[in-house]
C-alpha cells in the first residue's frame, strides 16, 4: 500500500482503503439502506451522524459482515470483497469496537486480546502471549495486568482492551460505534489520544456518535444519514453543527438553548451529609419544588449511588433525608416509591423495563393495585386509558399502547420509562442518564419533557455525563468526585470550565474560602 | 494477602477448600464407620469415582459452554448393555476394538444431542431431558429387558478392574482409576493449552461477544456434546468391566452425580469457567459420599437428597463466596504510562463563545 500518507488531515489525494458502492439494503417492510456510497482512506477519521434507525448501524454490519447488501458493492484496498462473516471481516482487516465492549469476563486480559486471531497456532504459548499483551498495552501508553481476568474492569479499560485486540490485528479500518457513550468526559479525551494515534499510524476510522461536540473534536469528515440514505459528507471545516443536525433531522433543532427556570421557593427534599459506608459521603443539598438540579462528575463519581440511596434500592447509611420538611427514612425502593420519589435508571433493558410486555402494562406496573377492580382483576381498559394519556403528553410514537414495549425505538422506551414512573405521582423525579443513546431528535424532546414537568413542580434530579446536557437543563449543578460533594454551583456560575474544575479535584481559584479575590 | 493473591486466583481457593471438606468429609465418616481406613474403602470409593470422573470431564465441557447433558446416565447405560451383549457373543473380540466401539456409540448419541442443541436451537435442558427417555426407552425396547451377566463374559474383561497398574507401598491404583487419572490430566492441558479448546470457555464466558468476532459457536457446542457422549460411552465400558452384570437400568441416575460432581467441583453452571480438575475432585467429594453413607446403610434416596443439597449449596456459594473471594482480589487496573505530550491533540482546545 502506498505509504506516503499525508500526516495532517488528509490533504494528499490516495486511492481509498475502504469504498462502498450503491449498497442497499431491506428487511421486511423497511428500506435500511438505499443507494450508499462512502470512501473511508487510510488516516481519516471519518465520523456517521443519523438519528436511530437511520441507517449507520445496517451500513456497519454489512461491512463487518454481519449482513450482506441486496445489492451494491464493498472494495477493499481497491479489491471487490463479500465479507461473509464477522471472522471473514476480522481477516480482511476490518475491526470494529462497540459501545458495550463485548470481552469475555472468564478469560484473562491477555486471552481477550488474541482470541479472534484465526492464526494464533494449535498451541496457546501462554507466556509469550502474556508478554505481546503487555507490549501492545505499553504502545498504546497503558499498563494492565494481563493476566488477570477481565471481570470487573472499567468501561474506559475495556475500551483500551478492545482497541488492543484491533491494534493486535493489525486493522486497516476500525469502527468505532458509539464508543464514548458510557464513559465520562476525561475517558474520553483518553480515548480521542488512542484514537489520533492509530490515525497517525494509518489506520482508517469510521467514527459513530451521538454526541455533536466530540465529532467535531475528532472528525475529518462527517456523513450524516437520514431514513437509510446518504445526505450529505462534509469536511469538519466545511461542516457545521447546525448544518448536520438539519440534514440529521430534517429541520433546525437547538439544543444549546438554556431552559428557562420555573423554580420555586419551597423545598421539597432536603438531604443532609447523606452516606452510604465505602460509596459516597457527606452529600448536603435542598431540591425546590419545579427545580432541575443537575448531578456532574467523572463515571464512578458516586452520582447514581445517591439517586439510589433517595429511591432506596442501595439505601444509605448515615445523614438524613427531609422530603416536604418531614424526616424520612428510605430502605427500600418500595418505600422510595410510597414517599413519592421516582427513579428512572439509565439502564433501560435490565432495570426499567419489561420488554416483551406491552406499553400500557409496563406503564401501570409499579401501582397496578389503583387498577384492580373489586373482584382482585386487572381493569386493562383503565390501564388502556392511563397509557393513552401519557402517549399524548410525552408523544410516544406507536399505533397502539398495547404494542411491545420492545418493539418501540431507544427515545421511544424512554417515554414509556418515565410515563411509567411520572403515573406513581412523584414530587422528586431522578433521571440517571436520561438521554445515552438516544438521538438528537428524541434528546430535545426528553429536554422539552424534563422542562415541562418542571413547570408542573416536580423537583427533578438530572445525573448525566453529557457535561452541556447538565448545564442546559439545570438551575444548579451539584458536582461530585470520589464519592464526596466537591461544590453546588448556580446556574451564573456553572460553565463547562467550573464543573469539570470541581469534578477533577481542583477547586477553582474563585471559590476558595478565606482568600480575597 | 499480596503475595496471596498474586498467585493464587479466587477459583483455585475455591478448589482447595473443596480438597479440604474432602478430607473432613473422610475425617467424618472414618469416626463412625468401623474399618473406614482401609484399602477396600479406598478401591470402592476410587472405582466409583472413576466412573462418575470420567463423565463429569465430558459434562464440564458442556457445562463450560452454557449447555448441560442430562442423558449421560443413559448413555453410560446404553453402550455397557450393547458392548456387553456384543463381547458376550464374541468373546474373542479385540478389547481395543471394544473399547473403541462403545466410545463410539457414546459419541453416536452425542451426536445426536450435539445436533439438536447447536442447529436446532433446542435448550440443552429439554433436548437431553428428551433423550435421556428416549435413550433408555430404545435400550429396554431392543434388549427386551434381559441382563448381560458376568459369566458370559471374557475373563479379561473380568478382571480388569482388579489390575494393578501402579502400587503405591501396599496401596494399589487400579486400571478403571489409572484411566480416569490420564483422561482428567490430558484434558486439563488440553483445555489450557489447546487454542481450540479455548473457545469452550469464551462461548461459555460470553456468547453475544463469541459471535461477533466469528468463533464457530454451533460447531463447538456440537463438539463438547460428542465429546462428553464419547467420555460416556467410555464410562459404559467401565461400568461393564466394573461390574459384569448389566441390566437395563445400568447407569440410571447417574446423571445427577455426575452433573453434582460437575457443579461442586467449581464448574459454573452459567458456563464460562471451571476445570476438569475441579470437576475431578466434585467427583472425587460424591464418591465419598455415595460410599460412605451406603457404607452407613442410609437409603439411596437420601443420598439423592444430599447430592441435590449439595448442588445448591454449590450453586448458592459460587453466588455468594467466590463473588466475594473476587471482589477481595479485584480486577485488574489500568494504568496510564507517562507519555510523551503529543502537541498536536493539545492545540485545538474547546473555547468558550
Amino acid at each position: 500500500m502506498s505509504e506516503g500518507l499525508g500526516l495532517a488531515d488528509g490533504a494528499v489525494v490516495v486511492a481509498p482503503i475502504l469504498e462502498i458502492r450503491g449498497v442497499a439494503k431491506r428487511f421486511d417492510a423497511t428500506q435500511a439502506l438505499e443507494d450508499v456510497s462512502l470512501s473511508l482512506h487510510a488516516g481519516e477519521i471519518h465520523a456517521l451522524l443519523g438519528e436511530n434507525g437511520a441507517g449507520k448501524s445496517t451500513l456497519i454490519k454489512i461491512i463487518t459482515g454481519v449482513h450482506q447488501p441486496d445489492s451494491g458493492q464493498i472494495l477493499l484496498g481497491g479489491q471487490p470483497v463479500t465479507i461473509r462473516s464477522a471472522a471473514e471481516a476480522q481477516r480482511l482487516g476490518v475491526a470494529a469496537i462497540y459501545q458495550e465492549p463485548l470481552l469475555f469476563p472468564d478469560l484473562n486480559v491477555a486471552e481477550n486480546i488474541f482470541i479472534s486471531h484465526q492464526d494464533r497456532g494449535a498451541v496457546v504459548g501462554w507466556r509469550e502471549m502474556f508478554r505481546e499483551a503487555d507490549k501492545i498495552l505499553a504502545e498504546l501508553g497503558m499498563t494492565l495486568d494481563v493476566r488477570k481476568p477481565a471481570r470487573g474492569l472499567t468501561l474506559a479499560a475495556q475500551q483500551s482492551v478492545e482497541i488492543a485486540k484491533a491494534i493486535s490485528l493489525n486493522v486497516r479500518v476500525l469502527i468505532m460505534d458509539e464508543p464514548t457513550a458510557s464513559l465520562s468526559a476525561h475517558e474520553v479525551q483518553e480515548l480521542f489520544k488512542l484514537v489520533r494515534d492509530l490515525k497517525r499510524q494509518g489506520v482508517a476510522i469510521l467514527f459513530v456518535s451521538h454526541r455533536m461536540e466530540e465529532v467535531f473534536e475528532i472528525a475529518d469528515k462527517i456523513t450524516v444519514f437520514r431514513d437509510g440514505r446518504l445526505i450529505s459528507t462534509r469536511t469538519r471545516l466545511e461542516a457545521t453543527p447546525q448544518r448536520a443536525i438539519a440534514d440529521m433531522v430534517g429541520r433546525e433543532i437547538d439544543l444549546t438553548k438554556a431552559r428557562t427556570s420555573c423554580a420555586q421557593k419551597d423545598v421539597v427534599l432536603s438531604v443532609a451529609d447523606l452516606g452510604r459506608q465505602g460509596v459516597f459521603e457527606g452529600v448536603s443539598f435542598d431540591l425546590h419544588r419545579g427545580e432541575v438540579l443537575g448531578f456532574a462528575g467523572l463515571i464512578g463519581a458516586g452520582r447514581t449511588d445517591v439517586g439510589l440511596a433517595l429511591f432506596g434500592i442501595e439505601p444509605a447509611t448515615s445523614g438524613r433525608i427531609l422530603l416536604g420538611g418531614k424526616p424520612v427514612t428510605v430502605r427500600t425502593a418500595r418505600d422510595g416509591m410510597s414517599l413519592g420519589i421516582a427513579y428512572v435508571s439509565e439502564d433501560r433493558r435490565q432495570l426499567g423495563l419489561v420488554l416483551p410486555m406491552s406499553i400500557f402494562a409496563n406503564i401501570t406496573l409499579p401501582v397496578l393495585r389503583r387498577y384492580l377492580s373489586r373482584l382482585g382483576l386487572v381493569r386493562t381498559g383503565l390501564e388502556r386509558r392511563t397509557a393513552d394519556t401519557f402517549r399524548d403528553r410525552l408523544a410516544i410514537r406507536t399505533p397502539s399502547v398495547d404494542l411491545e414495549v420492545a418493539k418501540l425505538s431507544g427515545g421511544n422506551q424512554q417515554k414509556v420509562m418515565l410515563s411509567k414512573w411520572l403515573n406513581t405521582n412523584p414530587s422528586v423525579l431522578i433521571l440517571d442518564e436520561p438521554t445515552r443513546g438516544v438521538d438528537v431528535g428524541s434528546k430535545a424532546e426528553v429536554h422539552a419533557i424534563i422542562g415541562q414537568l418542571a413547570a408542573e413542580g416536580i423537583g427533578v434530579i438530572v445525573i448525566s455525563s453529557d457535561l452541556p446536557e447538565v448545564l442546559v437543563l439545570s438551575d444548579r449543578v451539584l458536582i461530585m468526585r470520589e464519592g464526596r460533594q466537591m461544590a453546588i454551583l448556580d446556574r451564573a456560575e456553572a460553565n463547562e470550565e467550573t464543573v469539570m474544575t470541581a469534578a477533577m479535584g481542583q477547586r477553582s481559584t474563585d471559590s476558595i474560602d478565606g482568600r480575597p479575590s | 494477602m499480596n503475595w496471596l493473591k498474586r498467585r493464587v486466583r479466587p477459583e483455585q481457593i475455591r478448589e482447595l477448600s473443596l480438597l479440604v471438606l474432602i478430607l473432613a468429609a473422610i475425617v467424618f465418616f472414618g469416626s463412625f464407620i468401623d474399618n473406614y481406613y482401609s484399602f477396600r474403602t479406598f478401591n470402592r470409593i476410587a472405582s466409583s469415582v472413576a466412573i462418575i470422573t470420567v463423565v463429569a470431564v465430558g459434562q464440564t465441557l458442556v457445562v463450560l459452554t452454557r449447555n448441560i447433558d442430562l442423558s449421560v446416565g443413559s448413555i453410560v447405560g446404553f453402550t455397557a448393555y450393547f458392548v456387553g451383549t456384543l463381547i458376550a457373543s464374541h468373546n474373542g473380540i479385540n478389547p481395543i476394538l471394544a473399547v473403541a466401539i462403545a466410545i463410539a456409540l457414546g459419541a453416536a448419541l452425542g451426536v445426536v444431542n450435539g445436533v439438536i442443541v447447536a442447529w436446532g436451537k433446542v435448550p440443552a435442558v429439554v433436548v437431553t431431558l428428551g433423550t435421556l427417555a428416549i435413550y433408555r426407552g430404545v435400550l429396554v425396547d431392543l434388549s427386551g429387558a434381559k441382563t448381560v451377566t458376568t459369566d458370559s463374559l471374557p475373563q479379561w474383561l473380568i478382571d480388569l478392574p482388579l489390575v494393578n497398574v501402579a502400587p503405591i507401598g501396599s496401596l494399589d491404583i487400579r486400571a478403571l482409576f489409572m484411566l480416569a487419572l490420564v483422561i482428567v490430566v490430558a484434558f486439563q492441558i488440553g483445555t489450557t493449552y489447546l487454542s481450540f479448546a479455548r473457545r469452550f470457555y469464551a462461548i461459555g464466558s460470553n456468547p453475544e461477544a463469541a459471535q461477533l468476532i466469528g468463533l464457530p459457536i454451533k460447531s463447538v457446542v456440537f463438539l463438547a456434546f460428542v465429546i462428553c457422549g464419547a467420555l460416556s460411552g467410555l464410562a459404559g465400558f467401565m461400568l461393564l468391566a466394573r461390574f459384569g452384570n448389566i441390566t437395563v437400568e445400568a447407569g440410571r441416575g447417574l446423571e445427577l452425580s455426575v452433573v453434582a460432581a460437575v457443579v461442586v467441583g467449581g464448574v459454573n453452571v452459567f458456563g464460562g469457567s471451571g476445570t476438569v480438575t475441579g470437576a475431578m475432585l466434585g467427583a472425587v467429594m460424591i464418591g465419598t459420599l455415595e460410599q460412605s453413607l451406603f457404607r452407613l446403610g442410609i437409603s439411596e434416596f437420601w443420598l439423592d437428597a444430599v447430592l441435590g443439597l449439595l448442588i445448591l449449596l454449590a450453586v448458592a456459594s459460587d453466588a455468594v463466596i467466590l463473588q466475594r473471594l473476587r471482589q477481595l482480589w479485584g480486577g485488574a487496573e489500568l494504568k496510564l504510562l507517562a507519555k510523551e505530550t503529543d502537541s498536536v491533540s493539545s492545540e485545538q482546545s474547546a473555547s468558550p463563545p
